[in-house]
Order: C-alpha cells, then sequence, then structure tokens
C-alpha cells in the first residue's frame, strides 16, 4: 500500500455516541447561495497570465443528511457550487452532468436547481438566471438516469453558482465527494449527518492534506411515518436522536494532473466514499450489515448473483467430474477446468463483482461478465472436487483497497482461488483464453484481494511473471558498408502474454506488420512467427534485417546498434513526479548483438562497459562490448526493474538509470575500412 | 438488503425475463451458414465474412420509410468479433420494430438464439451533448470458440425522410462479403434518386414494375475480396461499392420539400429556419452601437463576430427536427449559447443589423467533401459566409460561428477546401469554401544549438506555423496554461532526452490565414554521442521524416495527403572549441513529381555549422501507379534526414 494512503474510520456504534459530549455549535457555512460581491472578481487573471487555469472553484460544498420518510430513511444531498470561467478553454465546467440511479421503483430525485451566472461590468454585477426548465434528462439504460444542465450567459471572467438537491432512497451508499478536481480549488467542504442509529464505514482517498478534519456529535431529530395497513392513515411520528456530524474540507487544492503508469487517477485524487456497516434501532441491540466480514460473507453468501449462483446445479458437472476421472493431481486438473471454462464462454469485457445471470445462462449464452466467467469457473472447480473459493478485489482501473475492513463497494471483480494440498495458493481466472493457471490478466495486479468464505483471508497478489523482451541481432557488415542480419524477439511473461493478445484480437500479419514499421532506421521484412502452444514458451517473432549503407567511401564507419533497436522501451520525460510510478509487474529488456566484421575491418573504437544499479537493487542497467575474435562484436544491454512500484522520492533515481542507459546504447562502435 | 449492495457494485442486472423453453429440437433444424461453404479467396487477409446481406428501403410515403436489414456475418477470428456485436439506431423520429438474432456453430448448427430480454436498449449520448435524442437497440452474439456465424434481424420505422439508406456492404477493412443485396420499393410517383460507385462491373441497377403503383430497384454484389486500408491512401469506405441513395420528395414533421436539386434543397433549408432571426432590441442596440463610425465593411464584420466570440459559446442539443432547425435567435440572446445551426444564424441576425447580409452555408465537416452531383443531405455542419458588397474585386468573409477561439474569417482544416451550399431565399447554390496552399500552410524553423564538449547542448527554437500547419497548435497557444502547454509539447518533441527551458506562443491574426510563433528553449543532455576522440551530431533537430512501410504485393488505391504545405528549417550548429568537423554529410536535392526537398550542411567562417533543409509539396492526390515512386521519394527523405555530422577533438 506503499504510495496511496488510504484511511478508514468505523464508526462508532451508538452506544459510545451517546455518551459522548454534545458539541456547542456547528461550523459557519462555507457559502451562502447568492452571496456573490465584486471581491470575488479580485483576482481574475489577465489575458497574458501563462500560470491561470482555465477555471477555478471558488467554494464546492456538500451536504448530507440521512432524514425520515415514508416507510424508509432516505439519504438527502445538497451541493452548492461557486466556480470562476477564466478562460473559453474553462466553457465545459460551465456544464453539469449527475448521474442517477434507479432500481425495482426506487430512485434518487433531482430538485430545487438554482443557478446564477455573474458577470462584472464597469463595476456592477449583472445577473442571468438559470431556467430550470432547461435540464435535460436521459434515460442512459435501464437503470442510470443522467440530468445535464448549462449555466447561462457564460464569459470568461463569469461567477457562476448553482445548486441542487439528490434525494435518495438508497442509504447502503451515500453520495461520494470529490475534492479534488482538473482546476484548482480554493475550498472544498462536506459535511455528512449520520444518526446514531446508522454506523457507516468511510473510505478515504489520495494524498494532499485535508484542512479540516472533524468528527461532532450534534443534536438529531426527524420524523417517519409507518402506515400500519393498506387503508391506514400513515403515522407521523418525530424521532429524536444524537448524530455523528462529519466534516472534511481542503484549501487551495491544486489541479490535478494525471501522469504515466498510474493505476488510475481516483487512486491518487483526495474525495471520501461510504458504505452502511450496522444499524442500532433499538439503542442496545447492534446488527451489523457489512462492518464485520462474517455478516458481509453471509450476505454474499446468500445473494441469488453471488454465493446462491454457486450453489445452483452446476451447468459442466458432467464435463468436470469427467475432468476429476482423468486428472488426479490437483493442480493439472485444475489447469484442465480451467482451460473447459475458458473455451466455454466468452469475456464480454464488463469487470463485475456478481453474476449478471444464471450460471447456466452463461453456459448457454457463452458470454458473460467476470462474475459470470469466473462464479461459473469457480462452482466447476468444486464440481471437479477441488476446493475453490471466489477472490474478490479490485481492477487496477477501479483502484486500490484498504484491508482494515471489508467494504463490498471497493471491489468490482472476482477471480477464482484453490488451496493445493502443499498449502500454496492457486489463483485462476477463466476471462482470457491463453491465461494459465496461477497468473492473473494484468488489470488483477493490484495488491490485495480477498477470499470470499467464512474466514475472508487477504491475500496479496504477487505477479506470477515478469514482463521480458529478448532481443538477439545477429548481423553482417557487407564489404560495401551496409548491415544484413536476422533479428529475433521473445516476448516472456505478461509481454508474452500481451503479444498473444494482440495477436489474437488483431491478426498475426496485422501484429508482423506493425513490428516490422517499430524501426524506422532498419528495412525488416520476412517476419516469421513461433506461436508456441502453451504461454509457458515465449512467442517469438523473426526478421531479416537490412540497413543500407550511409557512406559508402568513408574509411571510417560509426554505428550505434542498441539504439536504432530500440533497447531501451521508454524514457521518463517528465523531470518531477507526484504520484508512484505503477508498471503492475517487474519488467526486464535483453538486447544482444553479434557483429560480424569483413575482411579489412577493425575496430577503432569500443564504447566502455557500464554497469548501474538503482538503491538496493531494485533496478539495474548493465552493458558490455566485446571482441571475442578480431572478426567478431558482441554486445549486450540489460535493463531490470525488479519492482512493480516506485515511490516519487525514487522517481529520479528511475529517470536517470534511463536516461544514462539510453546515453550509453548510443554511443558508437567506430570501424575502421582498409 | 442485497438489493442495496448493487447500488455501486452491480448495476446494470436484474430482469431475466422470459425464461424460453430450450430451442433444441429434436433433429434440429438444418445446417446455416456452414463455414466450409465460404470460398478460400474471401478468407484471405479477413477477420469476417459478410455470407449474406439483404436489405430492403420501403417508401411508405414522402414521410415515412420502413428499412429491413437481414444480415449473416462469419466470424473467423477475435478480430472480427465486433461484427457480432450490433447496434440500431433510433431516435425521437425513427422506431426500432424489432431486432433478432441467432449464432451458429462453424457446421452450421444453431447454437442460439437471443432472448428478447437480451436485446438491450442503450443512449447514444455522444459525451460532448448536452441533450441528444440518439438511442440504440443492442445485441451481442459473441462467442469463445471460431470461427461462428452471427444472424441479425431488424427493422427500422423512420418518419425522417431527409436520408434513405445508403448501401455499403463492405465499409470497413479486412470483411469479405460473399453474397449482398440491395432492394429499394417505392411508389411510382417517388421515383428513387440514386447514384452508385465503386459497384463491380456489370452491377447496375435492375429497375422493375411491381405494379403501376410500385416500382423495386435492386442491386446484388458477390464475392468481394477483403481489403485493408493502405498507408498515405483514401478510407476504405471511399474505395468500396457503395450506392448511395436519396428522395425526390420528402416530409419531416411536416416539413415538405424536394431534393431533385441543390437549389431545392437549399430552398427547403432556407424555409425552415426562416423568420428565426428576430433579435431583442437590448442586443440590437449593442451591435449598433458597436460598429457605429466603422466605415469599412470587414472591420464591421470583424467588430460583430469577435462580440460573438466573446458573449457565446458552443453547446451542442440534438433533439427531433432540432437537427435540422435552429433554435430562434432569441434563446441564444437569452442563454448566450447555442449549436451550430443557432450561433450561425444568430450571428445571421447580428450582421444584419449591422447592415450587412451573411447565409448560412452547409457543410460536410472534418470528413471527405461530398459528393456535388448528387443533390443529397450530406451536410453535418453549417458556417456563415459572407460576400462583400463595397469591395471592389469579389471576396468573400467566412464565418465559423462555433468556436470562441477561432481566428476571424480563417475556415482550417475542419471546414477549408471544401464545397459548400449556400442557403440564400432562391434556393441552394454550390460554392467553395477557402483553398489553403502550400504558401499558406507553412513552417518555418529557426534554431541555435549550442553545444559542450561532452555532448550535452542547449538550443532556441523559434518555429512559425502558418495556415492549416497551425491548426494542431491553436488550442494549445491560445487557451493552455504553461504547465499543460509543455506538458502537451514534451509528448510531441522527437527527443529522448530532453527539458524544457522555455516556452511561448505567440498568435498573428491579420493576414488571411492565421499565424503561430512558437518560442522554445530546450537542454538536450547528451544530444550529441561522444565517443573517445570523436562526436556525433543529426543536424535535422526536429523534423525528421520516416520513411513508408515496405509494402506487400501491388497498391491498390491512390495516395491521398492531407494537405499540401511548406517546410524550411534552419539549424545553426555552435560548435565547442577543440572540435572540428572531420565529417560532414553530402547535400541532397531531390525534385519529383510529389514535391522538392532538399538539405545541406554547411560549416561557416565564424566555425558555426549551419543546416538547412526545405521541403515543398504542394500536391495532395496521386494515382496509385505512383505509389512506388512516392515511397522511394520517402526513403531518400528519411535518409537523408538522419545524417550525421562527425565532430573531431583537437589535439589542443
Amino acid at each position: 500500500m506503499k504510495g496511496i494512503r488510504l484511511q478508514l474510520s468505523l464508526l462508532g456504534l451508538c452506544l459510545l455516541l451517546a455518551c459522548a459530549a454534545l458539541a456547542q455549535k456547528a461550523p459557519a457555512l462555507p457559502i451562502r447561495f447568492g452571496s456573490v460581491v465584486p471581491a470575488d472578481f479580485f483576482g481574475m487573471p489577465t489575458a497574458t497570465d501563462t500560470a491561470a487555469s482555465v477555471a477555478e472553484y471558488l467554494c464546492d460544498y456538500g451536504t448530507t443528511k440521512i432524514v425520515g420518510g415514508s416507510a424508509q430513511f432516505q439519504a438527502v444531498f445538497e451541493r452548492t457550487t461557486r466556480l470562476r470561467i477564466h478562460r473559453k478553454a474553462g466553457y465545459r465546467y460551465a456544464t453539469v452532468k449527475v448521474p442517477l440511479y434507479t432500481s425495482n421503483g426506487r430512485y434518487e430525485r433531482f430538485s430545487n436547481l438554482k443557478g446564477y451566472t455573474y458577470n462584472l461590468q464597469d463595476g456592477r454585477i449583472s445577473q442571468a438566471k438559470l431556467n430550470s426548465e432547461d435540464l435535460y434528462r436521459e434515460q442512459l439504460d435501464k437503470d442510470h438516469i443522467q440530468v445535464s444542465f448549462t449555466m447561462p450567459d457564460v464569459r470568461e471572467g463569469s461567477i457562476l453558482e448553482f445548486t441542487y438537491t439528490i434525494t435518495s432512497d438508497f442509504i447502503f451508499n451515500l453520495q461520494d465527494w470529490q475534492f479534488e478536481h482538473s482546476i484548482p480549488v480554493r475550498w472544498s467542504e462536506y459535511r455528512v449527518t449520520l444518526p446514531q442509529f446508522y454506523a457507516y464505514k468511510t473510505i478515504i482517498r489520495g494524498h494532499l492534506p485535508f484542512a479540516v478534519k472533524e468528527e461532532l456529535t450534534v443534536p438529531y431529530s426527524t420524523m417517519v411515518s409507518a402506515s400500519t395497513g393498506a387503508y391506514a392513515t400513515p403515522q407521523q411520528e418525530r424521532i429524536s436522536a444524537l448524530a455523528l456530524q462529519l466534516r472534511w474540507a481542503m484549501k487551495d487544492v491544486p489541479a490535478f494532473r494525471a501522469e504515466p503508469f498510474l493505476t488510475t487517477p481516483h487512486d491518487y485524487m483526495r474525495s471520501v466514499h461510504f458504505e452502511l456497516a450496522g444499524t442500532n434501532f433499538s439503542g442496545r441491540n447492534y446488527e451489523d450489515l457489512t462492518g464485520k466480514w462474517p455478516t458481509l460473507w453471509k450476505m454474499l453468501e446468500e445473494d441469488n448473483e453471488f454465493g446462491k449462483a454457486l450453489s445452483s446445479p452446476a451447468p459442466l458437472a458432467a464435463e468436470a467430474a469427467a475432468l476429476r476421472l482423468k486428472y488426479p493431481e490437483q493442480k493439472a486438473r485444475a489447469a484442465a477446468v480451467l482451460a473447459l471454462v475458458q473455451s466455454a464462454a466468452q469475456y464480454n469485457n464488463h469487470a463485475a463483482l456478481f453474476a449478471s445471470q444464471p450460471l447456466r445462462r452463461t453456459v448457454e449464452r457463452r458470454l458473460g461478465n467476470a462474475a459470470d466467467i469466473n462464479l461459473l469457473l469457480v462452482q466447476t472447480l468444486r464440481a471437479a472436487g477441488l476446493p475453490a473459493t471466489p477472490l474478490l478485489l479490485s481492477t487496477r482501473s477501479h483502484g486500490q483497497m484498504q484491508t482494515l475492513v471489508p467494504a463490498i463497494s471497493q471491489f468490482n471483480y472476482v477471480a477464482a482461488h484453490i488451496l493445493l494440498p502443499d498449502n500454496t495458493d492457486l489463483l485462476l481466472d477463466a476471462t482470457e483464453p491463453e491465461l494459465p493457471a496461477g497468473m492473473l490478466p494484468e488489470r488483477c495486479l493490484n495488491g490485495q484481494a480477498l477470499l470470499a468464505d467464512a474466514a475472508g483471508r487477504w491475500l496479496t497478489i504477487r505477479p506470477a511473471a515478469r514482463h521480458t523482451e529478448l532481443r538477439t541481432a545477429r548481423l553482417r557488415l557487407t564489404e560495401h558498408g551496409s548491415l544484413e542480419g536476422s533479428l529475433k524477439l521473445e516476448y516472456a511473461g505478461y509481454a508474452g502474454l500481451a503479444a498473444r493478445r494482440q495477436i489474437r484480437q488483431g491478426s498475426s500479419s496485422d501484429y508482423l506488420a506493425g513490428l516490422q514499421r517499430q524501426w524506422p532506421d532498419w528495412d525488416a521484412s520476412k517476419p516469421h512467427l513461433l506461436l508456441p502452444d502453451s504461454i509457458q514458451h515465449p512467442v517469438a517473432v523473426e526478421l531479416a534485417l537490412h540497413m543500407p549503407s550511409s557512406t559508402t567511401q568513408a574509411s571510417q564507419l560509426y554505428l550505434a546498434l542498441l539504439s536504432s533497436l530500440g533497447t531501451i522501451p521508454y524514457t521518463f520525460r517528465p523531470e518531477v513526479r507526484s504520484y508512484p510510478v505503477n508498471l503492475g509487474m517487474p519488467h526486464e529488456y535483453v538486447s544482444l548483438v553479434t557483429l560480424t566484421l569483413p575482411k579489412g575491418t577493425t575496430v577503432q573504437e569500443m564504447p566502455a562497459s557500464l554497469s548501474l544499479m538503482l538503491p538496493e537493487g531494485s533496478g539495474r542497467f548493465q552493458y558490455s562490448v566485446s571482441q571475442p575474435t578480431p572478426e567478431t562484436v558482441q554486445m549486450m544491454a540489460r535493463m531490470q526493474l525488479n519492482k512493480a512500484e516506485y515511490s516519487p522520492a525514487e522517481y529520479a533515481a528511475l529517470r536517470e538509470l534511463h536516461q544514462r542507459a539510453a546515453a550509453k546504447c548510443a554511443e558508437m562502435l567506430v570501424l575502421s575500412r582498409k | 438488503m442485497v438489493f442495496y449492495l448493487k447500488h455501486t457494485c452491480h448495476a446494470a442486472l436484474l430482469a431475466l425475463g422470459l425464461l424460453a423453453g430450450s430451442h433444441a429440437l429434436a433433429g434440429g433444424p438444418p445446417p446455416k451458414y456452414p463455414v466450409a461453404d465460404i470460398p478460400g479467396s474471401l478468407r484471405e487477409n479477413a477477420h469476417a465474412v459478410v455470407r449474406l446481406s439483404d436489405e430492403t428501403l420501403l417508401v411508405k410515403s414522402a414521410g415515412r420509410t420502413i428499412e429491413t436489414v437481414r444480415r449473416a456475418i462469419t466470424i473467423l477470428d477475435e478480430a472480427g468479433a465486433h461484427h457480432a456485436q450490433e447496434l440500431v439506431y433510433y431516435d425521437q423520429l425513427s422506431s426500432v420494430s424489432y431486432l433478432r438474432g441467432s449464432a451458429y456453430a462453424a457446421d452450421g448448427r444453431l447454437l442460439r438464439t437471443l432472448k428478447a430480454s437480451e436485446i438491450g436498449d442503450i443512449s447514444l449520448s455522444d459525451g460532448f451533448s448536452l441533450a441528444s435524442d440518439g438511442r440504440g437497440r443492442v445485441a451481442d452474439l459473441r462467442q469463445p470458440v471460431y470461427p461462428y456465424t452471427v444472424e441479425f434481424e431488424y427493422e427500422v420505422n423512420s418518419t425522417n425522410t431527409l436520408f434513405y439508406s445508403t448501401w455499403q456492404p463492405q465499409a470497413q477493412e479486412q470483411l469479405s462479403v460473399e453474397q449482398a443485396t440491395f432492394r429499394v420499393l417505392t411508389p411510382t410517383e417517388l421515383p428513387l434518386r440514386y447514384q452508385e460507385r465503386d459497384l463491380p462491373a456489370g452491377t447496375a441497377a435492375a429497375r422493375t414494375s411491381v405494379s403501376a403503383a410500385l416500382q423495386r430497384y435492386e442491386w446484388q454484389v458477390r464475392n468481394l475480396a477483403a481489403v485493408e486500408q493502405e498507408p498515405d491512401g483514401p478510407p476504405v469506405g471511399e474505395t468500396t461499392p457503395v450506392v448511395f441513395t436519396a428522395p425526390t420528395q420528402f416530409e419531416v414533421q411536416g416539413h415538405v420539400g424536394t431534393f431533385t436539386t441543390w437549389q431545392a434543397l437549399g430552398l427547403w433549408n432556407y424555409q425552415l429556419n426562416a423568420g428565426r432571426d428576430e433579435l431583442p432590441p437590448a442586443v440590437q442596440e449593442k451591435i449598433r452601437a458597436l460598429v457605429q463610425g466603422e466605415t469599412d465593411e470587414r472591420a464591421r464584420i470583424r467588430k460583430v463576430y469577435e462580440w460573438l466570440q466573446a458573449n457565446t459559446r458552443y453547446i451542442s442539443v440534438q433533439l427531433g427536427i432540432g437537427g435540422w432547425q435552429t433554435y430562434p435567435a432569441t434563446s441564444v440572446a437569452a442563454t448566450g449559447y447555442g449549436d451550430c445551426k443557432a450561433l450561425t444564424n444568430y450571428c445571421q441576425a447580428l450582421l444584419k443589423t449591422a447592415g450587412i447580409t451573411g447565409y448560412s452555408a452547409l457543410v460536410r465537416a472534418n470528413k471527405e467533401d461530398i459528393r456535388t452531383e448528387f443533390p443529397s443531405q450530406q451536410f453535418n455542419h453549417v458556417v456563415l459566409c459572407v460576400p462583400l458588397q463595397k469591395s471592389a474585386k469579389p471576396d468573400t468573409v467566412w464565418l465559423e460561428c462555433t468556436n470562441q477561439t477561432n481566428p476571424f474569417g480563417y475556415m482550417s482544416s475542419f471546414t477549408g477546401n471544401r464545397h459548400a451550399l449556400l442557403v440564400t431565399p432562391q434556393g441552394g447554390r454550390m460554392v467553395r469554401t477557402p483553398q489553403y496552399t502550400a504558401a499558406d500552410n507553412r513552417r518555418e524553423r529557426l534554431a541555435d544549438v549550442y553545444l559542450d564538449a561532452q555532448g550535452s547542448a542547449t538550443a532556441t527554437i523559434r518555429t512559425r506555423r502558418s495556415g492549416l500547419e497551425q491548426d494542431d497548435y491553436e488550442g494549445m497557444a491560445g487557451s493552455r496554461n504553461l504547465a499543460d502547454q509543455k506538458k502537451a509539447l514534451a509528448e510531441h518533441l522527437p527527443l529522448a532526452n530532453f527539458s524544457i527551458s522555455k516556452l511561448s506562443y505567440t498568435q498573428d491574426r491579420r493576414a488571411a490565414v492565421p499565424v503561430i510563433t512558437e518560442t522554445l528553449g530546450l537542454t538536450l543532455p547528451g544530444w550529441a554521442s561522444v565517443s573517445g576522440r570523436r562526436a556525433f551530431v543529426t543536424p535535422n533537430l526536429l523534423s525528421r521524416w520516416h520513411a513508408l512501410p515496405a509494402t506487400v504485393g501491388e497498391r491498390r488505391t491512390p495516395i491521398w495527403l492531407e494537405n499540401a504545405f511548406s517546410y524550411a528549417d534552419t539549424v545553426r550548429i555552435h560548435v565547442p572549441a577543440g572540435f572540428k568537423p572531420e565529417n560532414l554529410p553530402a547535400p541532397v536535392q531531390l525534385s519529383t513529381a510529389f514535391g522538392t526537398y532538399s538539405s545541406q550542411v554547411q560549416a561557416q567562417a565564424d566555425g558555426t555549422l549551419l543546416y538547412v533543409r526545405r521541403l515543398l509539396m504542394p500536391r495532395t492526390r496521386f494515382p496509385r501507379t505512383e505509389y512506388p515512386a512516392y515511397q522511394d521519394f520517402r526513403r531518400r527523405i528519411s535518409a537523408a534526414d538522419k545524417a550525421q555530422i562527425v565532430l573531431l577533438k583537437t589535439d589542443a
């Protein structure tokens, strides 16, 4: 969990709350809608200010309160936002899109939209009112609606202010709050009022500091109405209790800029998320809902789209029974079951924790999401007599996890696990046709995963392989000064997996054509692909190489072979880095060149050998040139990145290692011709 | 409680609906589309094969059409798998009567038939529109084992007869076609208008009378081998068989028109949008005050245009007839935003207040030009065209009203170099938008590189780009802050190791084509490779061109280049003390039908080395047979561009 700071607090139970002292008074509001004054326009960037952002949030303020309703509690979210537009390119911040969820007659309702655009002209503020009828509502799919509005009369220098409310029937997850954006934020604040009978887990992402982070106990009161029968008048009742008021604020937050080699920007932008942990309506009986693993597990176990799906009759039971007889050894049997499920259904590229259909339907359709396919895998492994368990995880693009207390919203994917007789873990995933047992796709290489069984053990996902590329060139210098020979490219581990995927999803001819274009200095021809059946062996490509002579007459030839073969795959261009470099798995690149010289050509100068190492051996570059016989020169360059993730503190060294390696590979071999 | 869980984790599920019984009848239906029947020539270079495509357009009346499609495609490998997913578009003016699908194994055995519950309904919101009514019915029949065949059938009922079908059975590369048929049935009083392109010899339309009242047109193609997109060639869709069709008469939401001539099409557009140009008195007052005292016609237009740019912005709203009819000018005046029609109409109204007449001009932006010989609705954008009345010689100002930073009068690669249909009270008139030639599209670069004895360098580079060459830099120069500019530029610089010490952009919009000048400072660690007594330098600092990939087989398509341009690079290399040039690259001079190229390095009296490179490409279209010569031209440029200077340490 290096480099990312996730915090978690399981909110205190109500009994504790009741003992806590009540806060004196609520903190002042950070913004009052409609109170824009000329001072808000001060400091507007000039047209020539090159440091100015395109727009800026002056204040973004949100509250969530849980209130009583008819027959159920509701979460009421209010947002009031004031922002300034500095440049025309910032006009897009004047359009707001709000996603809403609906399901089975329960809704998130959007209401109370108000908005004004303020412009300062000749020292006077003019205002344009947002016509609340200009609200567009779009049904994205069955369960998702999007409402959109855009502010009127927006110009460079406008201040926009809007406020709206979302009333939600869903109290399992409250509205998230994002403090950090791609434009600067002067003040962002979120307050959440949670009555003592609801306990929530809060999950905080990101790494910049909060200006305010506090918990207060405040009095709480709400009306609920409950009807006792179909024709009875609903009974109104006031509930008075205590509540926990949580408050976070950030001040002067700079614009977030994404960097390459990040899992997902959301791991690094400050945000807060909620999931219901438990309830205690009587004041005596805390009912744990998801706050502890056993209750969460019980719920998953009984879910039709998770545990119940697994316990339904296995559609591949007959095949599984046959494999059980055929493969007495567990590991071999697991591999055979994996191959069976891989060919039984196609992955539709939707990461999911829950099945979208009964498992027999997945077999029938031969198509499904990650849960459809991997729960089918777990079920079939079990039918083959293997102790398989679903493995809950979060994909890299979904973000990293905290492990202190499980929160179901953190997971978005399920893979499979078997504990082998020798007590080792075997991880499996059937969403990719060529993935071997023991290897998970790159998207799953994201730290921790949780076994979905009664014990609920966390395990660390260690990449089962490196990303390895090996290039072997055999070149001959002709008497005319041109270079001819062959190049063999080998891709192993995750590099092999990626190459196979590329070949599968394009075609071998597209793949080879792409490789041929990779060396602008060379004419690469006659590509030949060697694709072994098993991913345990590297994917190999052989190419014929030719580089015409550039200086036919010269008595000296200068060659930078390793550099022209593209030995160092990337250089880290930015000078500084705020976030870790996450490569997913260790990487290794090796290039070997053997050059044969014609008669009469001798080596005049050879670059010196070099070995560079990062602290604690986390990375290494080796380079050597030798002349085993008078007619041959051998060159070797090897870059090893032994960690899956490098912290910002390690970045400078990582960058320098690459730059020095690239410079070394560009050094010339000087040959002299008679 | 389980239900709540799905709020975030578990979105698009539920409703498993109709659990129909098994379809596997005893004996089963006869096999369909067995893969073994595909001729070998159609499998070559193909990811998928259209086995059968049957499209029928039934014209019910001037205001209603029914399109019926049945299509079977064999998916040979994963790269063809997207053909197993179908999306049928509909909106406020059309509906999907049905969408059905089945999958067949390689041997033709029915694998399964889609259930109604498996057909999705999604919004096709484009992400940038505030509102759009485009939606799709979607189906997914992807299978884990290749090859397999999918068959889709659907029917779309449309009351938008502005558009008839375009039949293009082979719209994509690496897709072959076994058999495809297109049929149009239309009442005799509504004859079909059509245009054929690239049809195989002997595939002309068969026209028959079904009855006195009903005409039938039919086309069929067979055995089209898969084709590939070629480098510097036209898009595949521009080279494969296609039949465009259009109505003679149409009616959309009560608006009737004819399409037989550009004049008529323009007239319909004019009438649809007429009378929507009324402005509130306050706005009229502002505009009158703005242009008061300005006598020069062009200056008046510029003032109005700049006011429009400062006070409005582009917001796309595409709903029903609103896709063709503008919002009234009063609406833009009230909200300050609109789409291309609304902003063009607004600008036209503003100019009218200033006493200047402009016409909206329909164009097909950012794509291939329209087919001028086939009057039909082929447009996707509208700009404003203002012919100058008081000018001595004929002159026209073109205004792009949706872009708040676009230079006055400049059409860019988005709408320049193409045809436009002027919408006038007398009807449509075909004109040309401004042409941007090699003389307009220039890139002139002056660099000074100071090399040190260790091989590191610093450079100051001034690059002046004009016309279409500056288009990609317009957004960067105009609206990004310095940190974002540096980040964006760093991603494009063709250098391995550098840092940007200085960067600024200045824009000059006084001339007919805009100019952006970039001033760049770089530090270049290890720019020269130093080995022993020698240092190696590639004087072509930023303008290297690579050769084209080797071709396999004969070139199929002509050469289509993006635009004409001219480049000039001058790099002065300041050699460190203690070094002198040992070897300078020989000068290169290439003069071909495609363009001219020259590069040379000269040692100057002051000890510096001067590299000068020129590349002029005045034309953009060449026949297929010229491709080998073009490849050779590119190869020779590439070789010249990587030439190196060798510097030798003097024994001082």
